[in-house]
């Protein structure tokens, strides 16, 4: 099934990407069409598994980039309407690609899971975390297409992209309810496994690789919204973000591939 | 042979504003149309009259006949001298006629490509000649299918996108930095000519409001009045400047009116929200170095021009994709409109056939009376394959998409069967 969603994944991307090129009104509508299937299909398989397998389905690096892909989608699904973003489809497309295509290749059979971790604590804590994370990546693509427009529009100098583009405006009030909504959900995600730490290894904090690492996170997009309040908007605000979600990522990658301790396997 | 399409007139390209102004149909274009079906041999007509082409769109029983008449027929009743009329004058005829309907109604033959007007009036022109009933089955499905052509176009390429002047490309970017307008002020700086113009395409795209000021307290009033504004003093220009979210500078000072440190501080005041500011003057009103600020974007009268003309060089390379659509699409009707000419031909053709078939087929089959049904339907069977298959080729040669050549063999074909020649329908 999740093979299924990849392929419509990658054929949304590049009918997707035929649109921005030839501004061919039909090739969104195909576009559009696809991606709403593979979120569908998406959703059927993480469903599924979470029915099969129960918390399980939620302890791995592979489930969590495709549970964070699915919810990129519908991100972008829910903005699509509004017609002018198709260029963020561009980014956010590809991008919730290779995530599923990463959760599929490194896919592991279900850990062991800590009996002590089975319990609510975990979805409350991993939920918002994922989505806190999927926002991130969606104003992430955001702040990129802001620099592109920003750069040309300084510069003088139309590019071939400028008519597919959104307005300045567009996009900046879109990364900063982004950034705004993802912050709040990361928060309660970080409160939320301080609290299952309390409860599993009895400290709420245990200088783990990724608690560091997300209180950095954490930290530089606290940063990025105090910023706002006094005028960081635009192209600042931007960069920070992208900086913001190079911290996430890294401290993804950083947890799960180079020093994983607790979080990145046994969960112990 | 139907009648021929053929368009006649005078355009831009050939003719300058005093032939074309003189041929115009300034009168009432349905007393006009009617004229033009009785000029000699013409069987329909619809007239497009506009300040950049007057043409005459008709079908001819008399192609040769009918280009002479025509003349004569736009000649009519004006100053102008036949021969110099001659001279300007543009003939399309069978395919080239069907080709210029659709780039014109495209908007590829404009003064400026992809302009959107043509399309409309040509509308008026057909919808005109729909009503007095100058329009037949030809006509119809030729401008038909031009408007869906053009169409086809506009939303297959870019032909139309694009600002290409320097005021409307100022209002493009303002969209490109704003999401709408309607929340947004402007600031008009001084009550010129280029200012105004500039103003007004803002004030038309729904700018929330605008502001106006210049060294001449009276002249602002009264723009500001005319453009819907209020209107500010000149020497309080810095204080309004906060609440100008697009500024317009436009005097003719000789020096930078609001500098880069005023906009600064400016921004402090407006919480760093955008700004958009659009210097229109020469020399220059709005120090350049505004530009390096951030959120802000300033755009002097090369910039524009520059985006303008990006724009318009845009717009001709989409106008080499609309012309293979163009190309494609003339090629669809002209199938059609032979294939009309061919059909009563071929159907008495088929019929002259089958009525040999069924007389023989019978006698036969009368002198077998002891056939089983089987073999009777097996001679059926062979006697239509034997008519159908002798008639393929000459059918095929019938719908030859040349039309000369098409009306040579349906000549033909009824000589050589002896049909009669058709009614006219």
């Amino acid at each position: 099934m999740l093979l299924l969603a990849l392929g419509c994944y990658l054929l949304a991307t590049s009918t997707l990407v035929s649109h921005i090129i030839t501004t061919n009104d039909l090739m969104r509508r195909i576009a559009h069409a696809l991606l709403s299937a593979a979120f569908l299909i998406h959703g059927l398989h993480l469903g599924e598994r979470a029915l099969t397998l129960g918390y399980d389905a939620i302890a791995t690096f592979p489930d969590e980039l495709s549970c964070i892909a699915f919810i990129m989608v519908g991100l972008y699904l829910s903005l699509a309407w509004r017609g002018n973003l198709t260029v963020v489809g561009g980014l956010v497309t590809p991008l919730a690609f290779l995530f599923t295509l990463s959760s599929y290749v490194f896919a592991v059979g279900p850990p062991e899971l800590s009996p002590r971790l089975q319990s609510v604590w975990l979805p409350a804590h991993v939920a918002p975390a994922f989505l806190g994370y999927a926002v991130f990546a969606v104003a992430f693509c955001m702040s990129l297409i802001y620099l592109l427009q920003e750069n040309q529009l300084k510069a003088k100098r139309k590019g071939n992209l400028f008519r597919r583009l959104p307005s300045l405006e567009t996009l900046d009030n879109l990364n900063f309810r982004f950034v705004t909504w993802g912050f709040a959900l990361f928060t309660i995600g970080i409160i939320s496994g301080a609290l299952l730490a309390l409860k599993i290894w009895g400290a709420l904090w245990s200088w783990e690789p990724v608690e560091v690492l997300s209180a950095v996170t954490w930290m530089l997009y606290a940063g990025l919204l105090h910023a706002r309040t006094i005028g960081w908007r635009g192209r600042k605000a931007a960069t920070l973000t992208i900086l913001g979600f190079v911290a996430v990522i890294l401290s993804f990658l950083g947890v799960n591939l180079v020093f994983p301790g607790k979080h990145g396997g046994t969960f112990g | 042979m139907q009648g021929e399409i053929l368009i006649i007139g005078v355009n831009h390209r050939a003719a300058p504003v005093e032939v074309r102004e003189q041929v115009a149909f300034n009168g009432s274009l349905e007393h006009s149309l009617r004229n033009l079906l009785s000029v000699p041999s013409i069987e329909e007509g619809v007239i497009l009259s506009t300040c950049n082409r007057v043409e005459v769109v008709a079908i001819a029983e008399d192609g040769d006949n009918a280009v002479d008449s025509l003349t004569d027929f736009l000649a009519q009743g004006e100053q102008l001298p036949r021969r110099q009329l001659v001279e300007h004058l543009s003939v399309y005829r069978g395919r080239e006629a069907v080709r210029h309907l659709f780039r014109v109604a495209a908007s590829l033959d404009s003064m400026v490509v992809g302009e959107p007007q043509i399309l409309g009036q040509l509308k008026d022109s057909y919808q005109a000649a729909t009503s007095v009933g100058t329009a037949g089955t030809i006509l119809h499905r030729c401008f038909h299918k031009s408007f869906s052509v053009a169409k086809r176009i506009r939303t297959e390429t870019a032909v139309a996108g694009g600002a290409v002047s320097v005021s409307s490309a100022a209002v493009e970017l303002a969209c490109k930095i704003f999401d709408r307008l309607e929340d947004k002020n402007a600031m008009l700086v001084g009550a010129g000519e280029m200012g105004e113009l500039a103003a007004r395409h803002l004030v038309a795209q729904g700018i929330g409001s605008i502001l106006v000021t210049n060294r001449t307290f009276d002249r602002a009033v009264e723009l500001a009045r005319d453009l819907g504004g209020t209107p500010v003093p000149f020497e309080e220009l810095r204080r309004y400047l906060q609440m100008a979210d697009v500024v317009i500078g436009a005097t003719a000072a000789e020096e930078y009116i609001i500098t880069s440190s005023v906009v600064q501080e400016t921004l402090r005041q407006r919480k760093f929200r955008p700004m958009f500011f659009i210097d229109l003057s020469v020399p220059r009103n709005l120090d350049p170095a505004i530009n390096d600020l951030d959120n802000v974007y300033l755009y002097d009268v090369d910039d524009l021009g520059g985006v303008a003309e990006d724009n318009r060089s845009e717009r001709s390379r989409e106008a080499e994709k609309a012309e293979s659509i163009i190309e494609e699409e003339v090629d669809t009707f002209w199938k059609w409109l032979v294939n009309l000419e061919a059909v009563p031909t071929i159907v008495a053709l088929r019929d002259k056939v089958e009525t040999i078939r069924k007389g023989e087929l019978e006698k036969t089959l009368n002198s077998l009376r002891d056939a089983s049904p089987e073999t009777r339907a097996a001679i059926e069977a062979m006697t239509a394959a034997i008519a159908n298959k002798i008639l393929h080729s000459p059918i095929t040669h019938l719908k030859h998409h040349d039309r000369q050549e098409a009306a040579f063999y349906a000549a033909a074909a009824r000589k050589l069967f002896d049909i009669e020649e058709p009614e006219d329908s």
